[in-house]
């Protein structure tokens, strides 16, 4: 048995067991007490910007259809037997699913019953690609009606343009499946360059939690990779355009069958040479500022709710990777532009104080421990840390560090106007 | 306590409260619901009262005040909307918050959670009598829009458009939220004398899921006055007696993807014996990636990203869902009409019948590790007046034979089918760019 490295949170009463394997493969178990189902994943890094790479050991750079990566999501489930993965776990009891995002993408179970026999497909499908014409061709009807059901969502179409008016070169412009156009040309050699390239286990993690045995379930992965005797792949090399500075578009608009206009406004990072806990820190420094200039209980929320220029939906949120960072705030509103102009001025002007930053700092807290009963959520934010080399444990120590200066600091930098776009979605006449 | 023992408490003459210990759970949940009968003309002055209580009471007389005072509770959340289950309103108010022995100063939650919930629903900021007129006002215009912006969600929209065609006028077609003409009609007065019918007379649940003790649960109940006043009984939600069979209503917007919806009457219900072979029935139709509708409309004819068929127990009715090519119209429907007619033959196979009950079995034991899918299915369970749900549930849907499915099926029959298409007028699709 290999020895485990333990990461632990006395306060909460939490552990997490984590290993990394001969293969390269990073596996981490965290056991919840009482409950009922076990939820894995087993997650590449390999997301929708990964679109131009070195391929390892051979120094050619490629450059692949937009919206591969969840093309290859949905094609893992096909077997060479013509059967279906989704029928494998299903004989067990699991029910199974994936998804994809600009980072990484992550096929999961959540089960009952049988955990030995599902984890052992989990483990082995994704090894297991079989790409022809034919089977590739039948899935392009299928994701192209799941690109037009996106199409038709306005909150999805509103996301979507903001970034592509914010950034010029970065792939996190291109929405994640791509467009129906661009997953036309994909072929069977694409998918199994991308899937030789990024499923290797060096370059993927598993994460198992809810009411399990942590030694059975880590002895049950060190056999399953032992027996496949791999060792870790060179690094891959992925190739991200520099991103100038300033935004591609100041602002878009887009009509689409809604009754009133949506806005979301956006604020592009320049500077992304972070990773791990510093990300984290920045992460969280960014969140602590949107909530305190303008979440629930700040005066502007309040000032623009009673105006009738925001709902209860209107949100700000600043989210990153490695290579990105970007804020956007917004919902729907009567008045785009009057929303735009008011929050412009009021994010300026609003005093960052002690006391809200206090209080904002408890909220977060209380956000960190109530993962713990999630298992969904739990996972997703495990993989996400795991894969830009932090863990979700350093949220307490990290938080506390965070001093009024920061944020006041975060502030100045981040709200500048050439870094600001709007997107604006506008009812289509019927 | 990491048993799972499930609820424990009492409906009385003054409503119900149920209590869920246990030790799982990092949160604690309190929800508290009023029931309100849906019926044309009245409902946006009862959708309208959370949003309203939500903004402000005596305790805490601004929205801000309230927003300030969760945040400092460590990020506690307090929902107030509307629901509906059959033909009755929901009116909900939920607060979660992390227990107190995770936190630095190990507030009581319970305490002030069940504090906060009774000053709210209880105790509203009153101005000259009645609500506050500007809060009043405020919420009028917000849920104006919310009525309008229902067409933004199309999936949501044409289901909802379904229903509302197979109900004709029955109440569960009418929207939680009311219509734009009762909303504008609302007047502040008439609004507060109706928000104290229903705070005082209309039936009332609250439900406690987290580690509590129900001993102190039962007597903070025992002691709250608005607990012992005689109140409404529970409603019975009568079941969906199909009205216009084989009727098909087409609707226009301008979209880029069509959305196929089918509504059946199944003449069973919770209640029934039968339940759980009509469960076991729509399942191997259209609940999972195994199911028919997944497997003839996604993954062999290439015509939808998702198919699916989904049961409203309460009132024993099916919908069917597909999202689609405009011109695929024809080709959807028939092959759905195939697959539910399979059924009616008795096509099922062995794998169909244990791959559907394993996934039922796996989603009934998962509800128990959300606090919300826990009160979710209590609330259902309380309002449709007893059935089978959590173990009892999975027993009977083990005893469901082949015959029991195809008996089911025999009573299944289409009422409606809905088709959101786009505006023929309208130019060729744009793939959405900016």
């Amino acid at each position: 048995m290999m020895k485990s490295e333990t990461l632990a949170d006395e306060t909460i009463g939490e552990r997490v067991h984590q290993l990394r394997l001969a293969s390269g493969l990073s596996v981490a178990v965290l056991p919840l007490r009482g409950f009922t189902k076990t939820y894995a994943t087993y997650a590449t890094h390999y997301g929708s910007i990964d679109n131009a790479f070195k391929i390892p050991n051979e120094h050619r750079a490629v450059a692949v259809p937009d919206g591969i990566a969840h093309f290859l999501e949905h094609k893992m489930f096909e077997k060479r037997d013509g059967g279906d993965v989704f029928d494998d776990f299903g004989r067990y009891g699991a029910s199974a699913n994936a998804y994809t995002d600009y980072t990484s993408t992550t096929f999961l179970f959540s089960t009952t019953e049988n955990l030995s026999d599902n984890l052992e497909i989990l483990l082995d499908f994704l090894q297991q690609p079989y790409f022809t014409d034919e089977n590739v061709a039948k899935e392009k009807g299928i994701i192209e009606q799941e690109i037009r059901m996106y199409l038709d969502m306005p909150g999805d179409r509103l996301h979507s343009n903001l970034m592509q008016a914010l950034y010029q070169k970065n792939p996190v412009r291109i929405d994640v499946a791509g467009s129906v156009d661009s997953i036309r040309t994909i072929t069977p050699d694409d998918l199994y360059l991308c899937h030789r390239t990024f499923y290797h286990p060096s370059n993927m993690q598993v994460f198992v939690t809810g009411g399990v045995d942590v030694d059975r379930v880590l002895d049950q992965i060190v056999n399953n990779q032992a027996n496949r005797q791999e060792t870790p792949q060179a690094p891959i090399e992925r190739i991200y355009p520099d991103e100038p500075e300033g935004v591609h578009l100041p602002r878009v608009e887009y009509e689409m069958s809604v009754a009133a206009p949506l806005l979301l406004m956006g604020y592009k990072d320049t500077t992304t040479r972070w990773s791990g806990r510093d990300l984290l820190r920045r992460e969280l420094i960014a969140n602590l500022m949107w909530n305190t200039l303008v979440g629930r209980s700040s005066e502007l929320f309040s000032r623009l709710y009673q105006m009738g220029l925001i709902n209860n939906r209107f949100q700000a949120h600043y989210s990153c990777g490695l290579t990105f960072g970007f804020s956007g705030l917004g919902g729907e509103t009567p008045d785009p532009e009057r929303l735009e102009a008011e929050l412009i001025d009021g994010l300026d002007k609003m005093p960052l104080t002690q006391r809200e930053l206090e209080r904002q700092k408890r909220r977060e807290l209380g956000e960190y421990v109530s993962l713990f009963q999630n298992l969904e959520e739990l996972a997703y934010v495990y993989n996400h840390f795991a894969f830009r080399g932090t863990n979700l444990f350093d949220i307490p120590e990290v938080l506390g560090s965070i001093r009024l200066e920061d944020v006041e600091q975060f502030r100045k930098t981040h709200l500048n106007p050439k870094e600001r776009a709007v997107s604006v979605i506008l009812p289509k006449p019927q | 306590m990491d048993t799972k023992a499930g609820f424990v408490g009492e409906m009385g003459a003054g409503g119900g409260w149920y209590c869920y210990p246990t030790r799982q759970f990092k949160t604690l949940s309190v929800q508290a619901f009023w029931t309100n009968p849906l019926k044309p003309g009245e409902a946006s002055r009862a959708a309208i009262l959370p949003h309203i209580l939500r903004r402000a009471c005596q305790k805490w007389a601004s929205t801000v005040a309230i927003e300030r005072e969760l945040e400092d509770l460590y990020g506690a959340s307090l929902r107030a909307e509307v629901g509906k289950i059959g033909d009755q309103q929901l009116l909900s108010f939920q607060f979660d918050a992390v227990h107190g022995q995770f936190l630095p100063d190990h507030p009581d939650m319970l305490e002030l959670g069940m504090d906060l919930l009774r000053e709210i629903l209880y105790r509203p900021l009153i101005v000259q009598g009645s609500f506050d007129p500007t809060i009043f006002e405020q919420e009028k215009e917000m849920l104006d829009r919310q009525i309008q912006a229902l067409i933004n969600d199309k999936g949501q929209y044409a289901m909802h458009r379904l229903v509302a065609n197979m109900a004709g006028d029955q109440g569960f077609g009418l929207s939680r939220l009311g219509t734009l003409e009762e909303t504008r009609a609302l007047d502040v007065k008439g609004l507060f004398d109706h928000f104290q019918m229903i705070r005082d007379h209309n039936p009332m649940l609250w439900f406690v899921v987290g580690d509590v003790d129900p001993d102190q649960v039962a007597r903070v109940f025992e002691a709250d006055p608005a607990m012992q006043v005689a109140r409404r009984p529970l409603p019975s939600i009568p079941r969906f007696v199909s009205q216009a069979q084989g009727r098909v209503v087409v609707e226009r917007q301008p979209i880029q993807q069509g959305k196929v919806n089918l509504g059946y009457s199944t003449e069973v219900t919770m209640r029934d014996e039968d339940y759980p072979a009509l469960v076991m029935y729509a399942g191997i139709l259209g609940g999972f990636p195994h199911s028919k509708l997944f497997v003839h409309v996604r993954e062999e004819a290439s015509l939808a990203y998702y198919a699916y068929a989904r049961l409203d127990g309460v009132l024993g009715l099916m919908v069917i869902g597909a999202g689609i090519e405009f011109e695929d119209y024809e080709a959807a429907v028939e092959i759905i009409h195939q697959q539910v007619e399979r059924m009616r033959q008795g096509e099922v196979t062995d794998e169909e019948m244990d791959f559907t009950l394993r996934a039922l079995i796996n989603d009934i034991l998962a509800e128990s590790d959300s606090p919300g899918q826990i009160i979710g299915r209590q609330v259902e369970r309380v309002l449709s007046g007893g059935g089978r749900t959590g173990s009892s549930l999975i027993e009977a849907l083990k005893a469901v034979r082949r015959e029991d499915v195809v008996r089911v099926a025999q009573r299944v029959n289409l009422d409606t089918t809905y088709f959101l298409t786009r505006d023929a007028a309208k130019d060729p699709v744009q793939e959405g760019r900016a």
